[in-house]
């Protein structure tokens, strides 16, 4: 397991020092200058090969993608747009080993989804993959802090460097002066940013994002976003976004479209 | 923070809701123990009932009397280490301050040597041989009587008319929690003398014999069965605990109620655990589902269910032990042997049906979650991402 | 008012809460009317039993037959007592009936038929000629009336095959060598009776070894009111040391212990389980109250009332309630066939009991099952006529 280079990023912004260990190699430095804006050419991360998924309606087969292929390099900031019942969501999830494709195989962080098992998929997907939805899903019942720190209780870390990790996460969103308020006494982009703090707690390769400013206003989507902006440039993320709001899929360096299950 | 932290907030996430089903546990604990201390209380008479005697009786029916002669006849028999004899007198109190108390005229020689675990101190023993009509009580017998020793005593009976009179020359200690202590013994001669009792006259109601061998038991009832087989009046013998378990066993229909009564309110128990489960799964099926996202497994959220469930029942059980220990043991307990001495000399919770009512609490919490859990592990992870409600 | 199919709607839709919750309170109602169908049948074997122009008399001091004795001449002595119905000849195949008759009764121990071994006492009544006759609801239903003076006896038709040696064609000894014949069966109205064993009163009195006396004697009166006559002319003579009870009271009083003890154990037990079934519907409808706030909310904001919102929720935790009641109604309807042999605590003896169900407990157990329903339901119910519109909408 990779850990440490959000610490690491961190100590790069706060003490101007260049050259931090990073995993994400080319793809920083190609975003290193700023631009950024790149078919990033990096090696993929994401490798979709003729994914078909079908949904049984009753009696009904509905096909929601449909021989669809996709590679996303390492260190991208793609945003996915299209209309409602495209199948955004459910490629997303396949992405993100929450759903597996019909057919087709799907290659994500090195590892062939398709041929893993549920319990598996759940240990991978908490090394891999950052989860940022569009209603937060923060748990009511645990204080920020405890909410970011929540994956870290799948891993062996011991208590006092999962608190040091949770302490880095929430000062990467800002919010570390709320540690101990629980989601009901934050605003609502507050509360993505913790949740984006819990998805990056982990440092996973990728962080997945379902409509993640839906449920803002323009100011806390645009703070939002820029902190996505600075996770794919500063810790070098990839991150995959799905996304209705066109000045969303603006910030991302890549935009697609999906229509009908197939990418335009 | 770890994974506890998380149930443990979870578990009173729905405050109410979890205090009522940890009510209802409780309660049903309570309820359970209560049925059970009844049917363990109940037969704890014949279960203590000593192993090296026997009581032999008529045997077509327990109204029956036998010659009274029969008891040389048992004594002859070898291996029969002792025996003594006792007519039922039916006593009531004149003054109705007990519904019933057992009242019998026995062999004033005999009598206690047989029966040991009634303990009578030797000066009283020896005053009441010497008085033709001494009596001897049980010491909560004494309290409601309202007597001590050297008082008038007036009692009369079902079976035998008019008021008789007697001198109470001791107060019997039980040496073991099964006796009931609201007996009233006098002496056979005295009864056997009266004309009241003229149609009794030279007759016995049964027979108890100590045994020096109780391995022996059986093969000497049957001998002593044998003894009378050819005479007018047959006998029945059995151990001790047969005979009481005669009695008790006319009872056997409300015990078998009882049995389905506990059944009934652990049903209760698991219905509503059930229901507090399930109704607090359904609520939190879009977090699982997001706890799924975030990397924990189906497991997981299945040891969430069935370790909260259980919680709950655990909390629920020891509340409900502690309770019936200080309901039924402390309180309850005291009365009921008090007022109810003839049914319920001993009416305390053993530790076996409080183990047994906890034991049963932890199985119920485990089931009640075995199926919520099944289904919440089972939910696609996106379809419970999709449940709002 | 909301109209009630929303609140039937919203038990549909949770079908698991709403099973479950039922399920507790018809068990709790099962119970209740189980102890109330006990109750009916106690009545029915006891109290509608005896007749008003019968007297019991006992020897003083005794509660029941079983422990009361009676010398032969003072029987005889009775016949002039005040009040007393002559004997009747029997003319034209009509029998005769006595005007006083003494009867012998005792329990003897029977092994009971289930393969169990164990053994119980069932109560035999040694009857003088005109015995069956006496007792005009008394009727034979198969085989014959015992021949008088013989061994034969008949059987009531509640112990019909419940003891071993208990049975038309089957035999039982009182003593050695004189076996009793049991030739027929009996029903006497539903009555305690039928769970007695019938035989000639001199039969088994010698096998008793008892000729001296009877335990009973029963008078039929003139009519009703001669009864007190009856009794204060008995009672005042002290040379007879009797005395004397309706034998309608004396029935009742027989079942009064007995029955007080397992309708009271019945009820308690339904309204100790009937405190875990209401809490089970308290937490049902509070989930239903926070599951539903927005709901409340916007029916708040329509323009409905706190009291409709409380009523609603009242009818709906009534409607769960009766659910379950009807459920438990219609399952304890299944112990209509079965019957109980329990004792008797003052005649010592077993007698069979069967659980009746009458209209008035099958009202008497949802009425039961409503008020739980309401009182599990007000609590939530209150708490949701509280919900604010504004704060339930906004969450």
């Amino acid at each position: 397991m990779t850990t440490g280079s959000i610490e690491a990023g961190e100590a790069k912004e706060a003490k101007s020092e260049g050259g931090a260990a990073s995993k994400a190699g080319a793809a920083a430095k190609e975003k290193g200058d700023g631009k950024g804006k790149a078919d990033a050419g990096g090696p993929s991360i994401v490798t979709l090969r003729k994914i078909s998924r079908s949904f049984q309606r009753g009696r009904e087969t509905i096909q929601v993608l449909d021989g669809l292929d996709l590679e996303v390099p390492a260190g991208s900031f793609e945003a996915l747009m299209g209309p409602s019942g495209s199948g955004k969501s459910t490629l997303l999830n396949i992405i993100a080993g929450l759903d597996r494709p019909t057919t087709g195989d799907a290659e994500v962080a090195g590892s062939n989804l398709s041929r893993m098992s549920d319990g598996e998929l759940a240990k991978w997907r908490s090394q891999n993959i950052g989860f940022i939805f569009q209603s937060f899903n923060l748990i009511p019942v645990l204080t920020a802090a405890q909410n970011v720190e929540l994956p870290l209780l799948l891993t062996h870390l011991s208590s006092d460097e999962r608190k040091k990790r949770v302490a880095t996460a929430l000062r990467v969103v800002g919010l570390e002066d709320r540690m101990e308020h629980y989601p009901r006494q934050l605003s609502g982009g507050q509360e993505q940013r913790v949740a984006i703090a819990r998805a990056i707690v982990n440092d996973p390769k990728i962080i997945v994002a379902d409509e993640p400013t839906g449920d803002l206003d323009r100011k806390s989507a645009d703070d939002v976003l820029t902190l996505m902006e600075r996770l794919n440039k500063e810790f070098h993320k990839t991150i995959f976004m799905v996304t209705h709001d066109p000045a969303a899929a603006e910030r991302a360096s890549v935009q697609r479209r999906l229509d009908k299950g197939a990418l335009q | 923070m770890n994974l506890a932290t998380y149930a443990r907030r979870n578990m009173f996430r729905r405050r109410w809701r979890t205090i009522l089903t940890i009510v209802v546990i409780a309660l049903t604990v309570v309820i359970f123990s209560a049925i059970r201390t009844v049917v363990v209380a109940w037969s704890a008479g014949a279960d203590e009932a000593a192993q090296d005697r026997l009581a032999t009786r008529h045997k077509v029916s327990i109204t029956m009397q036998l010659p009274k002669r029969y008891i040389d006849d048992v004594r002859a028999i070898p291996g029969i280490k002792a025996a003594s004899w006792a007519v039922w007198f039916g006593g009531k109190d004149p003054k109705k301050r007990i519904p019933f108390f057992a009242t019998f005229a026995a062999d004033q020689h005999t009598w206690f040597d047989v029966i040991d675990e009634m303990k009578v101190p030797a000066a009283q023993l020896a005053e009441w041989k010497t008085t033709a009509n001494g009596a001897i009580l049980g010491d909560v017998l004494a309290k409601t009587l309202e007597v001590k020793v050297g008082d008038r005593l007036v009692i009369t009976s079902d079976i035998y008319p008019g008021d008789w009179e007697f001198k109470v020359v001791g107060i019997y200690e039980a040496t073991r929690k099964s006796v009931d202590r609201n007996t009233m013994v006098f002496r056979w001669d005295f009864f056997n003398n009266d004309p009241r009792a003229s149609f009794s006259r030279e007759q016995i109601g049964w027979m108890m014999s100590r045994v020096s061998d109780p391995r022996k038991g059986a093969e000497l009832s049957r001998q002593i069965d044998k003894i009378f087989d050819e005479r007018d009046d047959q006998t029945m013998t059995m151990s001790e605990r047969a005979f009481q378990l005669s009695f008790l066993g006319a009872f056997s229909a409300i015990l078998k109620a009882f049995d389905w009564i506990s059944v009934g309110i652990l049903l209760i128990m698991a219905l509503i655990l059930a229901n507090s489960i399930a109704m607090n799964v359904r609520e939190r099926t879009h977090e699982y589902g997001v706890l799924r996202a975030v990397g924990f497994s189906a497991g997981h959220v299945r040891g969430f269910i069935l370790g909260e469930s259980v919680l709950i029942a655990a909390l629920g059980g020891v509340i409900g032990v502690a309770l019936t220990v200080v309901l039924i043991n402390g309180l309850l307990g005291p009365v009921i042997e008090e007022s109810m001495a003839a049914f319920f000399p001993y009416f305390r919770t053993p530790p076996s049906v409080l183990l047994m009512a906890l034991g049963l609490a932890l199985a119920l919490g485990v089931a009640a979650a075995v199926l919520p859990a099944r289904r919440a592990s089972r939910l696609k992870v996106t379809d419970a991402l999709r449940r709002l409600d | 008012m909301i109209p009630v199919q929303y609140n039937i709607r919203s038990l549909m839709v949770r079908k698991v809460t709403t099973a479950a919750t039922a399920g507790g309170i018809a068990l709790v109602v099962f119970v209740f009317a189980a102890a109330l169908m006990l109750g009916e049948g106690i009545n029915r074997a006891f109290g509608s039993s005896g007749r008003q122009d019968v007297a019991v008399v006992l020897r003083n001091g005794s509660d029941s037959e079983l422990s009361s004795g009676i010398n032969n001449d003072l029987v005889n002595l009775l016949k002039g007592q005040p009040g007393v119905s002559p004997d009747r000849a029997g003319e034209g195949g009509v029998p005769a009936v006595p005007g006083v008759i003494g009867e012998v009764v005792v329990v003897v121990s029977a092994e009971i038929d289930d393969g169990s071994g164990g053994t119980t006492n069932v109560l035999i009544r040694g009857m003088p000629a005109g015995g069956m006759a006496f007792r005009p609801e008394a009727k034979i239903v198969s085989g014959r009336a015992p021949a008088p003076g013989s061994n034969e006896v008949v059987v009531g038709k509640s112990i019909t095959g419940r003891f071993k040696g208990i049975s038309p064609g089957q035999s039982f000894d009182l003593r050695r060598n004189r076996p009793l014949q049991v030739v027929g069966v009996f029903e006497a109205n539903g009555s305690a009776y039928e769970s007695e064993v019938w035989g000639d009163l001199d039969v088994i009195r010698t096998s008793l070894g008892r000729s001296a006396g009877v335990s009973s004697v029963r008078v039929r009166l003139a009519s009703n009111g001669q009864f007190s006559a009856f009794k204060s002319a008995v009672e005042a003579d002290k040379q007879l040391g009797m005395k004397a009870t309706r034998e309608s009271d004396y029935f009742r009083k027989q079942s009064e212990q007995t029955s007080g003890f397992l309708v009271g154990l019945g009820i308690g037990v339904a309204i100790l389980f009937s405190l875990a079934a209401m809490i089970g519907a308290a937490i049902t409808m509070n989930g239903a109250v926070a599951n539903r706030s927005k709901e409340i909310g916007t029916l708040r904001a329509l323009g409905f009332s706190r009291l409709s919102i409380l009523i609603s929720f009242v009818l709906e935790a009534i409607a769960l309630a009766l659910i379950g009641g009807v459920i438990g109604t219609a399952l304890v309807m299944l112990l209509a066939s079965v019957e109980v042999s329990v004792l008797n605590f003052q005649t010592f003896s077993q007698v069979v009991l069967s659980f009746r169900p009458t209209a008035a407990v099958v009202v008497t157990a949802l009425v039961f099952s409503g008020v739980m329903g309401l009182v599990g339901g007000l609590f939530p119910a209150i708490r949701a006529s509280r919900v604010s519109p504004v704060e339930a909408m906004r969450a």
